[in-house]
């Protein structure tokens, strides 16, 4: 137990040491690209001519590198920002309330797209060779090229409320495309008409998400369980006489899953890569669509931050996976 | 390095060359195990179906990419006026812009396959350098670079991707390849250090240290040649997802401004009211189709190469 408190230490110093590394990248981005970075983070409109003093303060353009590279540090750290142009609301404040949506999408989207994905690629892996698997994979690789936008767009094309097949028959169902909930329910608040909206709203994006990622966990499952199933072991297992679905359980799952453990930490970076996608197509306002808010106003506080918010969400993310995997398999201890 | 030369008999090759020599061989190998593949002869076919298209664009494309054929002052209703549906003359209709959008799709393919296969080289280089270095050397070493790869790969690729090309404000073909190129590096790195990590550790590798062989000399000769094989089939892994990449920078507007990708196509699709009922919906699908099979076609080599080429596997 002392080994592994000594590891996760390490491993927590090193997320640090990596969130740490995402703040100076950031730092390096703004200053490094030519002109004036007062003026690049101020938008190119008469009535924000105070902006590039206010800027130049806050962030102490006119000291020298490793001065300004303090006051950078301190105001990350403090969590002052700045203001967001756009809205002309604190940033943190801003990109708060959007990772909340954001989490929502990914968080769903994530434990459906490992549930089914790890179903799917169990049974492949069972009936490996056979039409089931081929199907499966042969999908899976197909689905794992689409561009997810594309995607998305033909779902809306189908589901949303006047599609082209709701058009044709009254039947079919019309889901909403626009926003968290409906806006005619009045601010949000926690009974049982918002929920349902709520629902409603992320059926489409949580949906387009899900079909999008599935495959990079099925189609991993699936390998990593025949890898397994080739060991002695099992065959010594099936040698003994256990039925399939004892072998599967209690012998092939549990050193075939660790490795998808990890996978499911590398896809998050891709998965969230892939809910900007979604949230511009279906104008769900998260953090992706705030940053294409912010690209196309000029929104230069907001844009700086949103690069460390992700990073810090996906170092966290592996943390923690990194801890499970841990947990779960006594061998990597060692390295 | 003057002593070593004295014994090398005339008309010897360099080391280089040498771990290139090898390298070929082993590619010959493949090319053997290739054809035997169901998988990977599909992947292949899709492959030269798109390259004969982007090469043969000018022949094939009626239109130049930006020409344009219709606006309102000669316009013909129902052929050949901006938003037109699809027709004789122009088989996917006609964009907002006026333009053909089937010689547009054809003339996508173009910064499809270049934007995609360049940036996966610029990225496949510099992950390969990484992880050669960073595994062989490991230590301190080691330890700096993947703690530099851990912050690459953590901060979401598209978000970088956005703000660097956002910085630089217009976009041309070599600005396009480079942020891809340079944001994409980070998986190939840990592919091929883990490799290493492996490869160095086998018995060949012991002798040749034990005979004196120079650092340099074990990575260029014996470790590089022995990665050589895996760094090739993660590079056609890469493009794949290199030509996603430069879809959905296009998609979100960040595009290169005097020609068009698919990306673009379906941006200006979706502009253009594609999915408006009536609303001419080839004008989305057929781009979209192109990116997916173009796509899936270097998915299905690389996967099956991957295959081919890991060892673990292949014992099966």
């Amino acid at each position: 137990m002392a080994q592994i408190l000594k590891v996760m230490v390490r491993k927590g110093i090193n997320a640090l040491i990596t969130i740490f590394g995402i703040i100076c990248l950031n730092y390096a981005l703004l200053r490094l690209m030519p002109g004036d970075p007062a003026l690049s983070l101020t938008p190119r409109d008469p009535k924000y001519q105070g902006l590039a003093e206010y800027n130049r303060q806050l962030f102490g353009f006119d000291k020298p590198p490793w001065e300004q590279f303090v006051i950078y540090l301190q105001r990350t750290v403090t969590l002052d920002w700045g203001i967001s142009y756009r809205l002309g609301l604190p940033v943190f404040d801003v990109l708060m309330r959007d990772l909340g949506w954001t989490l929502l999408l990914v968080g769903t989207s994530t434990v459906a797209t490992i549930i089914i994905g790890m179903i799917i690629g169990s049974i492949a892996a069972q009936k490996r060779g056979k039409p089931f698997d081929i199907l499966s994979t042969a999908t899976g690789i197909f689905l794992y090229g689409m561009p997810i936008f594309w995607l998305g767009y033909l779902l809306l094309a189908v589901f949303e409320k006047g599609s082209i097949v709701g058009h044709y028959f009254t039947w079919w169902p019309a889901l909403p495309s626009q926003g968290y909930y409906d806006d005619m329910l009045g601010p949000w608040s926690w009974d049982g008409a918002h929920l349902t909206s709520a629902a409603q709203h992320l059926f489409l994006p949580a949906l387009t998400l899900t079909l999008g990622t599935l495959a990079g966990i099925s189609l991993v499952m699936r390998s990593s369980l025949i890898d397994v199933m080739t060991e002695d072991f099992v065959t010594t297992a099936k040698a003994k006489g256990l039925s399939d679905s004892q072998v599967l359980r209690r012998h092939i799952l549990p050193s075939g899953l660790p490795p998808m453990v990890a996978l499911i930490a590398l896809d998050i970076a891709f998965v969230i890569g892939g809910a900007y996608q979604v949230e511009v197509v279906f104008n769900y306002y998260g953090i992706g669509w705030e940053t294409i808010q912010a690209i196309d106003n000029l929104d230069f506080p907001l844009l700086q931050f949103i690069v460390v918010v992700g990073g810090v969400a996906i170092v966290l993310a592996n943390l923690v996976s990194d801890f499970i995997l841990l947990l779960l398999d006594p061998r990597i201890k060692v390295t | 390095m003057g002593a070593t030369e004295a014994v090398v008999r005339p008309g010897a090759i360099s080391p280089f060359q040498a771990s290139l020599r090898v390298a070929l061989r082993r590619l010959q190998v493949v090319w053997v195990r290739i054809r035997h593949s169901r998988t990977a002869m599909v992947g292949l076919a899709i492959l030269i179906f798109f390259i004969a298209m982007a090469v043969f664009a000018p022949w094939l494309a009626p239109y130049g990419p930006i020409d344009r054929v219709a606006d309102t002052s000669n316009c013909v209703p129902s052929v050949s006026c901006p938003l037109s549906p699809p027709s004789a003359q122009h088989p996917l209709g006609i964009s907002e812009e006026g333009a053909d959008i089937y010689s547009q799709v054809i003339w996508g393919s173009q910064i499809s396959l270049i934007v995609g296969i360049f940036a996966a080289m610029v990225a496949s280089v510099l992950g390969t350098a990484v992880g050669l270095v960073s595994g062989y050397l490991g230590g301190w070493v080691d330890e700096v670079m993947m703690r530099f790869n851990d912050v690459v790969l953590s901060v979401p690729w598209l978000v970088l991707m956005i703000v660097v090309a956002a910085r630089i404000g217009t976009i041309d073909l070599l600005g396009l390849i480079l942020v891809i190129g340079l944001t994409g590096w980070s998986i190939t790195a840990r592919v091929i250090r883990a490799q290493v990590l492996s490869v160095k550790e086998r018995l060949f590798v012991e002798r040749a240290r034990m005979i004196g062989s120079s650092r340099s000399h074990i990575l260029l000769r014996h470790i590089f040649p022995n990665a050589f094989p895996l760094i090739f089939a993660n590079t056609i892994l890469t493009v794949a997802v290199s030509i996603l990449s430069e879809a959905v920078l296009a998609f979100l507007g960040l595009s290169i401004y005097n020609t068009v990708s698919w990306g673009k196509v379906i941006n200006q699709a979706i502009g253009g009211g594609a999915l408006v009922i009536g609303g001419n919906v080839w004008w989305l699908v057929v781009p979209g189709l192109c990116l997916v099979f173009l796509v899936f076609g270097f998915y299905l080599f690389g996967f099956a190469l991957d295959e081919i080429l890991n060892p673990r596997l292949r014992r099966r």
